[in-house]
């Protein structure tokens, strides 16, 4: 095929993410011309809307930020009003607080694999097409993803938006009997989900290994969820605190999120990147999920996100189970914080990879100043970047359809959640 | 018991569905369970399961008067433009996901409601056709 070729790609709408955004890939003589991942869902303003408002508040309210991940909106803020009052939460807490994570874990990582990204790999256009061929593989996931979605009600009444979680512990604690039967369906699916990394593991890979840099929480003593100093597999290591002199978000004119920078390079956060840094920080049960499957972490083939999807998937199940196994009740689900004024900062892993807040708090607790870095926004400069150099690996000259298709499997490979990642937009108004 | 799920999200006239679920309430309608779901997505299989007769309540974009009810089979759904979805899964392609892993209630109708040209803000329900049409499903 002829390399002088003027292709001009525009994938108006990108369908299998959350949100709307767009790709527009124009291809000249064999090099690609113009690259751009367009994000133009209207700018949320959150930040803006929670000024004034009271702690436990600004924690309800920024779990509207996001339908899929709600609860880590949450942490990220509680953490950080936690930190600023120098309190930390009491053990029950913290696990609690920690099984309510890995329903989060549990539901997204089910979603994007069975109903987003299996698709691409099996060859369907949508997982509705896909249900025909493959309905079991459909349906495990919907379980597991009503799985998750169960445990997070569990705590915060609802799955979508939920309001259990306050400054200084839970509003209420669940009581035995409701622990006792998800406990039972959460140990169920574990052999389940212990098969589904075995099932992604044999799905078919593009050669695509690519340097970049991971960057993710990490915690001396577990798996980073809700915890941690900020690393990156090029050696930094410090207090979440510290985020803003190391990372730079920079507006750019096609897209209403910000690219965000470390040290001036883009970077992979989410799934694959933290398990490029923690993954001897699994239980060896679920490390030893990954034997034979002929995939290792660290890994730089992007492709293998799916694979650290649903092994996270498999410790998010595993580590609930551990959590839940000997429940009681605690006489108090919350303690009295008193607020303090000064900068909070939180930082916690979302589904889709860190999830940093900060803000300024007056001395009645009441924030001042926001601001969120959400994961999709930090990876949308490594996403253009990935397009660029797969389609390069791929080959310019294939068909323009399937230079179409693997642009979007890219995409999707970071499951996007443009809903939470456009929120920058300054609003400028002149008066005459 | 027959189960009448009003789906919607805080958003103009997305609320429809809700909208028509508060006004149902109102109604003392016997042997009804009515919900309100916010944009389930693939979630709403959840509420398809061990359920022989329900109800989808949504708004929809068709041209006809704002407010309007209108009835429809789950075949038809393709034709409708809901308003919301998550990850690209609104109540149409839910509905099909369903069909095709054969978790389709038997005695499935789904009643749109006009949006109207104007999505910013919900037109004024016709509250007494929607109960008309409500206690003929009955």
């Amino acid at each position: 095929m002829s390399d002088n070729r003027e292709i001009r790609i525009k994938v108006p709408v990108l369908t299998r993410v959350e949100g709307e955004g767009a790709l527009e890939l124009d291809l000249l003589n064999g090099a690609i011309e113009n690259l751009k991942l367009r994000i133009f869902e209207p700018p949320r303003l959150f930040e803006k809307f929670v000024e004034g408002y009271e702690r436990d508040q600004v924690i309800d309210m920024v779990a509207r930020i996001c339908g899929i991940c709600p609860v880590a909106y949450q942490m990220s803020a509680v953490q950080a009003f936690e930190r600023l009052s120098d309190f930390t939460p009491g053990r029950w807490v913290r696990e609690m607080r920690r099984v309510m994570y890995c329903g989060e874990w549990l539901q997204s990582h089910a979603l994007h694999i069975h109903l987003l990204a299996a698709p691409d790999f099996l060859g369907f256009e949508s997982a509705i097409a896909m249900a025909a061929d493959y309905p079991d593989a459909v349906r495990r996931g919907l379980r597991l993803q009503t799985l998750g979605n169960d445990l997070i009600a569990l705590f915060g009444g609802r799955s979508v938006h939920p309001v259990g979680i306050c400054v200084g512990g839970f509003y209420r604690a669940p009581e035995l009997k409701a622990v006792e039967a998800i406990l039972q369906r959460l140990r169920a699916a574990l052999p389940e989900a212990e098969a589904l990394v075995a099932w992604t593991s044999a799905l078919d890979f593009p050669d695509d290994e690519q340097s970049f840099i991971s960057v993710a929480l990490s915690d001396p003593e577990e798996y980073a969820i809700d915890r941690g100093n900020l690393v990156s597999g090029q050696g930094l290591d410090t207090d979440i605190r510290y985020f803003e002199s190391h990372f730079k978000e920079v507006q750019s004119p096609h897209s209403t999120a910000f690219h965000s920078e470390l040290d001036g390079r883009p970077y992979l956060t989410g799934p694959l990147a933290r398990l490029n840094l923690n993954f001897h920080q699994l239980p060896e049960p679920v490390r030893r999920a990954m034997d034979g499957c002929g995939i290792v972490f660290p890994s730089h083939n992007m492709f293998h996100s799916i694979v650290a999807r649903a092994l996270e998937l498999y410790f998010a199940l595993f580590e609930a189970v551990r959590l839940l196994e000997h429940y009681q009740a605690p006489q108090r689900s919350r303690e009295e914080v008193t607020p303090v004024e000064g900068n909070a900062f939180g930082c916690t892993e979302a589904p889709r990879g860190i999830l940093w807040h900060r803000y300024d708090v007056d001395d009645r607790g009441i924030v001042r100043y926001a601001r969120i870095v959400p994961p999709t926004s930090q990876n949308q400069g490594r996403i253009e970047e990935d397009i660029r150099l797969s389609l390069e690996k791929m080959g310019l000259d294939r068909e323009e359809e399937e230079i179409r298709l693997r642009a979007e499997q890219v995409i999707r490979n970071y499951d996007p959640c443009i809903s939470c990642a456009t929120h920058f937009l300054r609003l400028k108004i002149s008066h005459r | 018991m027959i189960r009448l799920i009003g789906v919607g999200s805080p958003f103009g006239a997305d609320r429809l569905g809700w909208l028509a679920i508060d006004y149902l309430e109102r109604c003392s309608l016997p042997g009804c369970e009515l919900i309100k779901l916010d944009r389930p997505g693939s979630a709403l299989l959840d509420y398809f399961r061990g359920e022989t007769e329900l109800v989808l309540i949504d708004a929809v974009r068709l041209d006809d008067t704002p407010g309007g009810v209108a009835l429809f089979q789950p075949a038809e759904l393709e034709r409708l433009s809901c308003l919301t979805s998550s990850h690209g899964l609104g109540v149409a392609e839910a509905v099909s996901l369903a069909a095709q892993l054969g978790e389709l209630p038997a005695g499935l109708h789904v009643i749109g409601i006009q949006a109207g040209a104007d999505l910013s803000r919900p037109p004024l329900l016709d509250g007494s056709a929607l109960e008309t049409l409500v206690r003929r499903l009955l």
